[in-house]
């Protein structure tokens, strides 16, 4: 530009200044006028800026000693001690452990919550049975529950998966019921119609059109183990990330205890992965999740 | 359109009654919907049941389907039938050829499935999603899961009536031409008089619970039945309507 205008060469400079004006008017238009996959790409890069440049800035609050690290080490440090505990430290045993654990009582919660929905969904019978009571037992917030699981299970291995278990069993049971009470009416006559036994009205017509709701329950339930298992761990822990947290505590090491804060919100992140691939999987007929075919 | 019926009409198929129905009773507690009908269709006939709404017709296809409980009398089908309701009840979670074999226990389904879905001109969507479709292309997918089961006795729930006018011509020449090659007993329940003339060899009119007017319909060269005749049955008075 300078090198143009000290030319003095008037038509270049209005040709080299509209040339890159035109330009970057077309990228700015882009991802509005064409909702193209470059201009969706755009906006979700974009909708990472403002998590990065609070990163940045807490990094930089940090280095210049505007934050103590007894009250939140910088971003970088938290980092290294991850590199050092998964080297030296037993970060890796710990997170394993906390895995376990929640695997165990997800898939605990699971069988129970679900089996109890199928029961109860298709049975009048079993739901008079059965349905006040779990109802009752729901409207504790299981959290409350805990010092009388700690007087009954102790603080061990038990107690933990116990817990995430009860977190589970809720969301799944109160969503298997309602997905198959909400299977439309007219597709189970047009099962009788066509013959179908009642195995095959429960495979082919009853557990796909509850599915959709099953998974919801799926996605809550497992929100709430994460829940569970953070609670449960801060109690009597003698590994696991809550336990890591805990010992932290009694030595100030907050770069420690934020690392697991980070580590428990990726997991949740990552677990919510897994139940929208399901969902996206396994509902790919369903208009609201499939991918458009 | 005589064309498609009169060649077919010697075709080989065993000639006898695909439903009879004597003395049909079916009642909603006190109130009385079907008092003592007596029906028969034989295979290969194409019977149109008219009726104002309320009349009991839909309440006669469904005791015929199976699906409700009768309160006296007899209803004697050779088979199962099959049956096409207003909506298509596909299901949204099974492909095409899925659908149509719902319910077939034969270790070929999905090649009769194709065969079928040939048949109403959707040969090339068999793994395509239910959603993909228009609702003309789901009725006719519904009509291939009600043929690919062979039915002797095919009930027909208005079908057509959430069609768009076009479509629906379309789906009488297509129907038409299935039942002529299939020569399953037809019922079809319709309020729509042109359809019912336009389809079927024999047009009742259903009042009160009974059937109150029976019109066969001279196929071969012979003058279609007056309309107004018909509408004048169903209680709607004729010059009115011209």
């Amino acid at each position: 530009m300078s090198n143009l205008e000290l030319s003095g060469m008037d038509r270049s400079v209005i040709g080299a200044n509209r040339a890159p004006s035109s330009q970057s008017g077309g990228n700015a238009l882009a991802p509005t006028a064409a909702k193209s996959k470059p201009g969706t790409r755009g906006l979700q890069l974009l909708s990472w800026l403002a998590p990065v440049v609070l990163v940045v800035i807490w990094e930089w609050l940090a280095q210049a000693g505007w934050l103590s690290p007894q009250v939140l080490p910088a971003p970088s440090k938290v980092i290294r001690t991850a590199f050092k505990l998964a080297t030296t430290g037993t970060l890796l045993n710990d997170l394993g452990v906390s895995l376990l654990r929640a695997a165990a009582g997800f898939v605990i919660g699971t069988a129970i919550g679900g089996g109890l929905g199928i029961l109860v969904g298709f049975s009048r019978m079993a739901e008079a049975l059965i349905d006040r009571s779990v109802q009752m037992i729901r409207a504790i917030p299981f959290l409350a529950a805990l010092p009388l699981v700690i007087v009954w299970l102790g603080v061990g291995e038990t107690q933990k998966i116990f817990l995430v278990a009860l977190g589970v069993t809720f969301p799944i049971y109160i969503n298997t019921v309602l997905g198959i009470r909400q299977v439309d009416p007219k597709l189970l006559e047009l099962g009788r119609v066509q013959g179908l036994s009642s195995l095959q009205l429960i495979r082919r017509i009853i557990l796909p059109g509850a599915l959709p709701s099953i998974l919801t329950g799926v996605r809550y339930a497992l929100a709430t183990a994460w829940l569970a298992l953070v609670v449960a761990e801060t109690i009597g822990a003698q590994s696991g990330i809550g336990f890591l947290a805990m010992d932290a505590r009694e030595f100030l090491r907050t770069d420690v205890i934020v690392l697991t804060i980070v580590i428990y919100a990726l997991i949740g992140v990552a677990a919510d992965g897994i139940a929208r691939f399901l969902e996206r999987r396994l509902l790919a007929w369903h208009p609201n999740y499939g991918a458009a075919r | 359109m005589n064309a498609h019926v009169a060649p077919l009409s010697p075709a080989p198929f065993e000639a006898g009654p695909a439903v009879i129905v004597s003395n049909l009773v079916r009642s909603y507690g006190s109130r009385v919907v079907i008092e003592k009908l007596n029906l028969r269709i034989e295979r290969g006939e194409f019977v149109a049941l008219l009726g104002e709404s309320g009349c009991g017709k839909t309440t006669l296809l469904r005791a015929l389907a199976g699906l409700d409980s009768i309160q006296g009398g007899r209803i004697v089908a050779p088979r199962r039938p099959a049956v096409v309701f207003q909506e298509h009840r596909l299901l949204p979670w099974d492909s095409l050829w899925r659908n149509v074999s719902l319910g077939l226990q034969v270790p070929d389904a999905r090649e009769r499935a194709a065969e079928a879905l040939t048949e109403v001109g959707l040969g090339d969507r068999l793994d395509d999603w239910p959603r993909n479709l228009s609702g003309g292309q789901a009725q006719r997918v519904a009509l291939a899961r009600a043929l690919v089961q062979q039915p002797e006795l095919m009930l027909l729930d208005e079908p057509f009536a959430a069609l768009d006018a076009l479509t629906r011509i379309r789906m009488h020449e297509l129907v038409r031409e299935l039942v002529a090659n299939h020569q399953p007993g037809v019922l079809l329940v319709t309020h729509d008089v042109d359809e019912a003339i336009a389809l079927a060899d024999r047009i009742l009119v259903m009042r009160n619970g009974a059937i109150a007017y029976e019109h066969r319909v001279a196929r071969s060269g012979s003058t279609p039945i007056s309309r107004s005749e018909l509408l004048a049955e169903l209680g709607v008075n004729s010059h009115s309507t011209h």
